[in-house]
C-alpha cells in the first residue's frame, strides 16, 4: 500500500488473517445521522431500500449504545433510557455478533460512526475500525474536493478502503 | 483519556509531515493582505478568517482525534487542556497553556507566546481594529463545535497590538448532546 | 532547519483559501476568484525568492534563474526538487513535478469522472475545481520569478495526477 508523501498512517494495519470473502458491508455515519458511505462486499439479501437500510442501521446503534449505557452496572450518574447522550459519554459497545454475522462498531469523539459488518467468526476488529478512521482522515478529510458532511466520493480513498477490507475478513 | 502533556504533543509532532513554516506565515499573511483588499472593511476581514478558520477545524479535528487517539471529549476541562498542549503542538510545533478558569469551569484563557502566524508580521495603522490570528479563533471553535461543544471565543490579549502574548478566551456555552436525527414519519 | 509546522496546517489553510474564492467570494466568476488566488500566490512567491536569494549573486540568464526555481526554491517548499526539466530554448519552460505535494490528498469523484454531457462535451467537474488549487503554487512561480526581474506567464497541467506540470512562458 501506497502512502501519502512517506506519512505513516498509524496504526499500521493490522495483520491481514482472513480470505478476503467474509466482508459483508461497512457504513460511515456522521453526528447528524448522514450516511457519508456505505459499501457492500457480500450481501445477498436486501429488504429494504438504500435510504430506509441506512436508517435502521443507524437507529439500531443510536438504540443500542442507549441501552449498553443504562444498563451500565458500574456507572452511578446516568440519564432516563432515551435521554440524549454527548458521543464519547457513558460506555459503549464495540460489536455484537449473531449466528450469521458480527457488527463491529467504532465512534469518534466529532461523531463519526464506522460500522463494519462481517463473519460471525471474524476476530476482534477494533484496531482495524481504527486504521479505517486514519484512511478517513488521509483520503477523505483531507481531500480538498470533499465538503464535509456530504457523502464521501472520492476514489483514492474508495480503492484503498476496499483493499484494507479484503485484507482483514 | 490518552494522556496528555507537552511530550505527547511533541511526539506526534515529530511523526508528522511537517514543512517550512515561513511558507505557512507569508501564504497567511498574503491571504489577510488580499481579504483586506478585497473586503476593505476590517470588520469583515475578521469575520472571514474566523469563518474560514471555523471550517478548517470542523476538517482538523478528525486528524487531532485520530493521531491524539483520544477516544472521548467529554470534560470541558480536559478538552481545553488537550486542545491546548497536544492540538497547538501538533499542528503549529509551538505548545499554548490554559490560565485563568473560572469558578464553574467553563470559561478560560488559551495562552499562547509563541506564534508562527506571526513572524516577520507589522500591522500598519490602517489596520486598527483587525485580528490578525482571527483565524485561531475560529479553529478552535469549529473543532470544540465537532465534539458537542458550543463556545464563545475572543481574544484577550494579542501581542500584534502591544501585549506580552496572545490570548483568547474560550467560554463553553452549551454542550449539545446527540439526538435522533430522523422525524418518525420521514 | 528553520522553524516547521505540520503539513495540514498549510494544506487547509490552501483549501479553505481557495474553497473561500470559488464558493463564497465569487460562486459563478471563477475568473475572478482565480486571479485572487493566483495574485495570493504571487506575493507569497515574491517574498520567498526575495529572502532565498539574498545572498547570492544574480542570475546571469533565464536558464540559471529557472534552475534555481526547480532545485533550490522547490526543495525550499517542497523537500523535493523539480523531476523533469523540459525548454525550447525561445523562452518556454516546463517543471515537471511527478508528484507534486498538495495534489497527493486530492481525490476525484469517481462518479463523475469523464462523463459526458448530452451534448457530448467531455464534461469533467472534479478537475474544473481540482485546477483551481494550481492557481497558488502558478502563482508563487510567477512571483518568484518577477522578483527576479523575470516577467513570465504561468500555467499548470494536471492531465497525469499526481504529477503537475508547470508552463512557463517568459515575456519577451
Amino acid at each position: 500500500m501506497q502512502f501519502f508523501g512517506g506519512s505513516e498512517i498509524s496504526p499500521s494495519p493490522p495483520v491481514p488473517t482472513a480470505s478476503g470473502n467474509n466482508a459483508h458491508m461497512i457504513y460511515v455515519f456522521n453526528r447528524n445521522g448522514v450516511c457519508l458511505l456505505y459499501r457492500e462486499w457480500n450481501r445477498p439479501l436486501h429488504t429494504l431500500n438504500a435510504q430506509q437500510d441506512h436508517k435502521l442501521m443507524f437507529g439500531l446503534l443510536f438504540s443500542l449504545k442507549s441501552l449498553t449505557a443504562k444498563m451500565d452496572p458500574t456507572n452511578l450518574d446516568k440519564g432516563n433510557l432515551g435521554v440524549p447522550q454527548l458521543p464519547g459519554q457513558g460506555c459503549s459497545f464495540h460489536s455484537f455478533r449473531t449466528n450469521t454475522y458480527k457488527l463491529s462498531f467504532m465512534e469518534t469523539p466529532s461523531g463519526i460512526k464506522i460500522i463494519l459488518v462481517t463473519h460471525p467468526r471474524t476476530g476482534d476488529l477494533r484496531d482495524s475500525l481504527k486504521y479505517i478512521y486514519n484512511l478517513y482522515v488521509e483520503y477523505v478529510a483531507k481531500n480538498p474536493l470533499y465538503t464535509p458532511g456530504t457523502p464521501i466520493r472520492c476514489d483514492l480513498f474508495d480503492t484503498t478502503l476496499d483493499q484494507y477490507v479484503r485484507s482483514i475478513a | 483519556m490518552a494522556p496528555a502533556g507537552p511530550r505527547f504533543g511533541d511526539a506526534i509532532f515529530a511523526n508528522v509531515e511537517r514543512v517550512n513554516a515561513e511558507l505557512f506565515t507569508l501564504t497567511y499573511g498574503a491571504i489577510v493582505r488580499q481579504l483586506l483588499t478585497d473586503l476593505e472593511e476590517v470588520e469583515e476581514v475578521n469575520k472571514q478568517l474566523d469563518q474560514m478558520g471555523y471550517n478548517i477545524g470542523i476538517r482538523l479535528i478528525d486528524e487531532f482525534l485520530a493521531k491524539s487517539n483520544v477516544s472521548r471529549c467529554v470534560d470541558f476541562k480536559e478538552t481545553a487542556e488537550m486542545i491546548a498542549k497536544v492540538g497547538f503542538k501538533m499542528f503549529l510545533g509551538v505548545s499554548a497553556s490554559v490560565t485563568n478558569w473560572d469558578a464553574d469551569g467553563t470559561c478560560c484563557g488559551i495562552v499562547l507566546e509563541d506564534n508562527p502566524l506571526v513572524d516577520f508580521v507589522e500591522l500598519p495603522d490602517t489596520c486598527q481594529g483587525l485580528y490578525y490570528c482571527n483565524i485561531l479563533s475560529g479553529v478552535i471553535r469549529g473543532a470544540l463545535e465537532m465534539v458537542s461543544m458550543k463556545t464563545e471565543i475572543t481574544w484577550v490579549r494579542d501581542m500584534l497590538r502591544g501585549d506580552d502574548a496572545f490570548e483568547l478566551q474560550v467560554k463553553l456555552l452549551k454542550q449539545v448532546p446527540e439526538e435522533y436525527p430522523y422525524k418518525d414519519d420521514e | 532547519m528553520g522553524r516547521e509546522v505540520s503539513e495540514s496546517c498549510i494544506d487547509s489553510l490552501l483549501t479553505e483559501m481557495v474553497t473561500t474564492y470559488c464558493n463564497r467570494f465569487y460562486a459563478n466568476k471563477p475568473e475572478l476568484a482565480a486571479r485572487r488566488i493566483e495574485a495570493i500566490g504571487f506575493q507569497v512567491g515574491h517574498q520567498l525568492s526575495e529572502r532565498y536569494t539574498m545572498e547570492r549573486p544574480r542570475f546571469s540568464d533565464h536558464l540559471e534563474a529557472i534552475k534555481f526555481i526547480c532545485k533550490d526554491f522547490w526543495s525550499e517548499l517542497f523537500k523535493k526538487q523539480i523531476d523533469n526539466l523540459k525548454t525550447n530554448h525561445r523562452g518556454t519552460f516546463v517543471l515537471q513535478d511527478n508528484r507534486f505535494r498538495w495534489l497527493t490528498h486530492l481525490s476525484l469523484d469517481p462518479t463523475t469522472e469523464n462523463t459526458e454531457d448530452p451534448n457530448g462535451r467531455s464534461e469533467n467537474k472534479g478537475a474544473q475545481v481540482a485546477s483551481m488549487h494550481l492557481y497558488f503554487p502558478c502563482g508563487i512561480i510567477r512571483g518568484a520569478l518577477s522578483n527576479l526581474g523575470i516577467p513570465c506567464a504561468v500555467s499548470a497541467d494536471i492531465s497525469n495526477l499526481p504529477q503537475c506540470s508547470f508552463v512557463i512562458r517568459i515575456k519577451a
